[in-house]
Formats: structure tokens, sequence, C-alpha cells
């Protein structure tokens, strides 16, 4: 009975402990969506409380003053280019180190894991000065190839980990029934790598979405400038308002958010299965 | 070019023909090695174009003179001798060790969350899916959003005037000892959520017997974490930190960019920062360079030990 009781008793402190963090976690996009739903007078008296009456004034200013579908538009070209590109050659890349007799491959494999440690921040001005030469700079393509390479290790670390695991035998079998490597690497090894690919695919997203460095000096203040680019020049504007900066970073946010939640299972499977090595 | 040198030497110098196993099998390898090169070049013209390239010209930049938009001369050492002189410098590196130094919280904290969690409590599929919820906010969002929260009329200070904690209620992002902190915490809020993710990861790999075993035998839940967990889920914990490590100190770009831009004074000034402020703002293209190498080594140090585990995992065959 008595122990128990003290079970009972530590299932409440831990998820009394769990609530706090949670709330810890939450609170700052509450305190945000609300202040969005404010008018900049309400904010003025009472910035803390609920709003007394709620208004979506803030985000159609915001969409007008921020330019927001095109920042939208460009932030969906530069993501998804540079997603698919990379996680591509990643794929290329790993399929030839584990599953092709390639000399050299441990070295191209290396290779693009020494990339790993080169930060962006590190190199970025030769890294415009690159993409200047190259008259990609505040162009889409400019930015896709970027992110494309930054993403690159690990994208070839995770798949490179899922192919090895397929038995070699298999791949074989399907050479001996006239299969191609194409075959093989979209129709035998993908599926099988699908978690995988899902959670690479989830992580790139998040961070290509979401960084700022790299579209700050390769588009810069260029009409191709992303949707992060567009945010930060609001945190330069102390003009603009409370609510309206709310009601434009909840914009900002929430694309990535909804994304997360739908594909929260894959994302969640994904780091399980690539964590089973 | 020196290749193919040498092997025109080989040739004139070797007079056996190749032993007949290799030669039989020279065909299938040659047609896959030039696949293979063909599959791994838009990889590696990426890594070399983004990555080696830029690395190299900054190597070079570094060693060069300039100013504003005009010509750069030769220099030589001068822009790395330049940094040991330059307190705003040496306060961005002493800045980046107080950050390297708060490693450990970034490494329990997120493991404890994942454990508790991972005891199945009611309604842990939530936790976890809320936890991560900031990881996904982009940091300049974030940044933003926390000048609001940490400005001196914000909830925080609100919160610590109502429970009585007065003389706590400081002006967070703008002390000189407070703003590295503040900094620092909101990263931490920023990337928590990415670490229980990963060490819950790593618990689903643990078999459950294990720590119900434990569990039975009257181990609590320190007990359990540390003499149990922990050990069992070393290669995580590991790999978690190394991530952390390197990770620290270039995650902080956006926050600094939207709450403190590197002050007050140089409390939040921090190498990486440094690199672009004195590249595109104060147009010193060498100088900031060559504080991107320094930073480049510093961080290639502490990423040298994921690299090499990762390059282990993903050559190991095996069977």
């Amino acid at each position: 009975m008595n122990r128990r009781h003290s079970a009972q008793i530590g299932r409440y402190l831990l998820v009394f402990a769990l609530v706090v963090v949670a709330v810890a976690a939450l609170y700052p996009l509450l305190f945000t969506v609300v202040s969005s739903l404010k008018t900049q007078t309400g904010f003025a008296r009472d910035p803390l409380g609920l709003p007394a009456g709620i208004t979506f004034e803030n985000y159609v200013e915001a969409f007008k003053r921020m330019n927001m579908p095109r920042l939208l538009l460009n932030s969906i070209i530069t993501t998804v280019g540079g997603l698919v590109l990379s996680v591509l050659a990643a794929m290329l890349i790993a399929y030839t180190v584990t599953k092709l007799r390639f000399r050299g491959g441990k070295l191209v494999f290396l290779f693009i894991i020494i990339t790993l440690t080169i930060p962006s921040q590190a190199i970025i001005y030769p890294l415009y000065q690159t993409v200047l030469d190259l008259g990609m700079s505040g162009e889409y393509q400019g930015l896709i190839l970027a992110y494309a390479a930054f993403g690159l290790p690990l994208g070839t670390y995770q798949l490179a980990g899922y192919f090895q695991q397929v038995p070699d035998e298999l791949i074989e079998a399907a050479r001996v029934d006239g299969a191609g490597h194409f075959t093989i690497l979209f129709r035998l090894l993908a599926p099988i790598a699908t978690p995988a690919l899902a959670a690479l695919a989830i992580f790139n997203f998040v961070w290509m979405w979401n960084d700022l460095l790299l579209p700050l000096v390769i588009m810069g203040g260029s009409d191709s400038k992303t949707l992060m680019v567009g945010v930060s020049l609001l945190s330069g504007q102390y003009d603009v308002s409370v609510p309206l900066v709310s009601a434009g970073l909840i914009v900002a946010l929430l694309p990535v958010l909804i994304i997360y939640l739908v594909f929260q299972r894959q994302l969640v499977s994904g780091a399980l299965a690539g964590s089973g090595r | 070019m020196s290749i193919s040198t040498a092997s025109a030497a080989d040739s004139a110098v070797a007079t056996n023909p190749p032993p007949p196993v290799r030669r039989n099998r020279r065909p299938l390898h040659a047609r896959e090695w030039w696949l293979g090169a063909l599959l791994v070049l838009p990889g590696m013209a990426l890594a070399v174009t983004f990555k080696l390239v830029p690395l190299i010209r900054g190597v070079i930049t570094s060693f060069e003179s300039s100013s504003g938009f005009g010509d750069s001369s030769f220099a030589g050492w001068d822009n790395f001798t330049r940094m040991f002189d330059d307190p705003v410098v040496l306060a961005s590196f002493r800045n980046a060790l107080l950050v390297v130094a708060t490693l450990p919280v970034w490494i329990v904290l997120p493991l404890v969350l994942s454990v508790l969690i991972h005891q199945r409590a009611p309604g842990w599929k939530f936790f976890r899916a809320v936890y991560f919820v900031p990881y996904t906010i982009a940091p300049i969002v974030v940044g933003i959003m926390f000048r609001q929260i940490l400005s001196p009329d914000g909830p925080i200070n609100a919160l610590l005037r109502a429970v009585g904690l007065e003389p706590l209620a400081i002006e967070w992002l703008n002390g000189q000892n407070s703003a590295l902190f503040s900094l620092v915490a909101v990263a931490l809020w920023s990337f928590f959520g990415l670490g229980v993710m990963t060490y819950l990861a790593g618990l689903a790999t643990i078999p459950e017997e294990v720590l119900e075993a434990a569990y039975l035998d009257g181990a609590g839940f320190w007990r359990r974490l540390f003499s149990v967990v922990v050990p069992m889920l070393r290669p995580t914990v590991a790999y978690w930190s190394v991530l952390c490590a390197s990770g620290v100190l270039i995650w902080l770009f956006p926050l600094i960019y939207a709450l403190t831009q590197g002050g007050p004074g140089n409390a939040t000034m921090l190498p990486e920062y440094l690199v672009f402020l004195t590249t595109f703002q104060f147009l010193d293209r060498g100088y900031g360079s060559a504080i991107g190498i320094a930073l480049f080594v510093f961080v290639a140090v502490l990423s040298i030990f994921s690299v090499r585990h990762m390059f282990k995992e993903g050559t190991r065959k095996p069977r």
C-alpha cells in the first residue's frame, strides 16, 4: 500500500515536471499569437492579458507590408529545390559507396563527411564571392545549390548507413532479374530507406526554411529574398508595433509547424529507425 | 597530370604482363568504376564548389588586406596577428568558451526529459510532440519573439514581480552579464526538443525488459538513469554531445541578430556574428575571412570526433 502510494506521488510529480516544461515550450508561441490578435492600443493598455476584442487587422497589414505571397513563394522554391537536390545527390553517393565496386568510394565518403566541419558562418564571404562569380547572386539557383551542398554530408551519412544494411544478395538477385542501377536505387533501396528519407526530408525542410544567414548573404535585398530575410527586416524596424510583428512571426512559423504536425509520425519513426544502428 | 605521367613511366618499365585473374575481372570493374564516378559527380561538384573552394578562397583572402569595395593587397600574417590584439575578437572567443562551458546543461536536460517521457508517462505522445515544437520555429522568429518576451515590461519580468522576485526582474538583454545568459537560454529553448527526439530514438533501442528489471529490483529514477540508461545510451549521448559541441557556436547567428546584435558592448559577440559583421558591415573582407578561418579551426577541432565516428559507421560492413 505504502509503496503504491509513493509510486502514485512519483507519477504526479513526473507529470507535473513534464507539464511545466510543456508550458515553457509553448508559452512564447501563445504570447505571440495573443499579441497578434490585439489592436495597437489594446496591446499598449494590457500587453500581457488576453485581448479585449480579437482583430485580424495585423495579419492583413503584415501580408501587405512584407509582400508575403512573394516571400512565401521564394521560400518554397529554394527550400524544395535544395531539399530534392541534396537528397538525390546524397542517394547517388550513398549507393555508389555502399553497393558498387567503386575504388576510392571510401575516400569520396570521407571527403563528403569532412565537409561537415566547414560551417557556412566561417566561410560566408568567400561563399558569397563564389556565388557571385557564378552569376547566381540574388538568384534562386545560387541558394538552392548552396543548400544542397550544405545538406549533403548528413544525408549521405544517413542513407549510407541504411543502404549498408541491405544484404548484397538482394541486390545481386535484382540484378540477375535484369534490374538496372536506377531501378535498384529507386525501386529497391529507396522504399527500404523510406523512414530515413522521410526524417531527412523533414529535418532538411526545417533547416532550409528556417535558415537566415545563407539567404541573407546570397539573396540580399533582391526580390528573391526568402521569408526569413523578410522577417529579419522586422527586427530592425522599431516603428513596427508588437502586434504587427507578432502577426508576421506567426505567418512565418506556420508552414513548418503544419508540416511538422502532419508528418510527426514519420519524423519519429525515421529518427527511431536511424538510431537502430 | 602527375598521375598520367607516372602511369606512362610505369608501363615503360613494366615488362611482365599483369596476373590473369586481375585481367579477367578488369572490364567489369572499369565499367562499374565509371558508373560510380558518374554517380558521385553531382555531389562532389556541389561539395567542391560550395565548400572546398570557398574554404580555400577564405584562406587566401585571410592573407589579404582590403577595405571597403577597393582592391586588396597581400598582407601576410597581419590579419592573424591583429586578432590577438583586438579586444572584440578576444571577447568573442572568450564568449564562445563560456557558451561551450554550458554544454553539460545541453546534454543532461534533454536526457532527463526524454527518460521521463520514455517511462510511458500519461500523455507521453503529447509531450513528445510539444517539446519538438520550438525546434520547428525559425531561430530568427524565436529571436524576435523572445525580444518581446524578455523586454523590461515583458511577461518574464511580470511573472517574477508577481511571485515576489522583484529583484530578479532585470533587463535580460541589456545587462553585461545577463545578456549572454539570456542568449544561451533562448538557444537552449530553441534546440532542446531536437535533443529529446535524438535521445528518444536511442532509448527505443534499449530492450524494455532491462528497464523493467531495474525497476522491479527497486532502483529509483536517478539510479536507473545513471546506472542503466546512460551506459546503454552511450552512442546516442556521444552523438548528441558532439553535435552540441560543434553546434552551439554556429546555431546562434540568427538569435544574436535578432536579440542583441552582439551587445551590450561585446557581451554577446560571438565569432560567427563577428565574421558577418566585419565582412558585410565594416567591409573588411580580409580580416573577416581571417576570423572565419579561426572559427573554422575552432569548430573543426570540436567536430573531428563526430566525423571520425560517422566515417567508421558509414564504412562498416555489417557482416
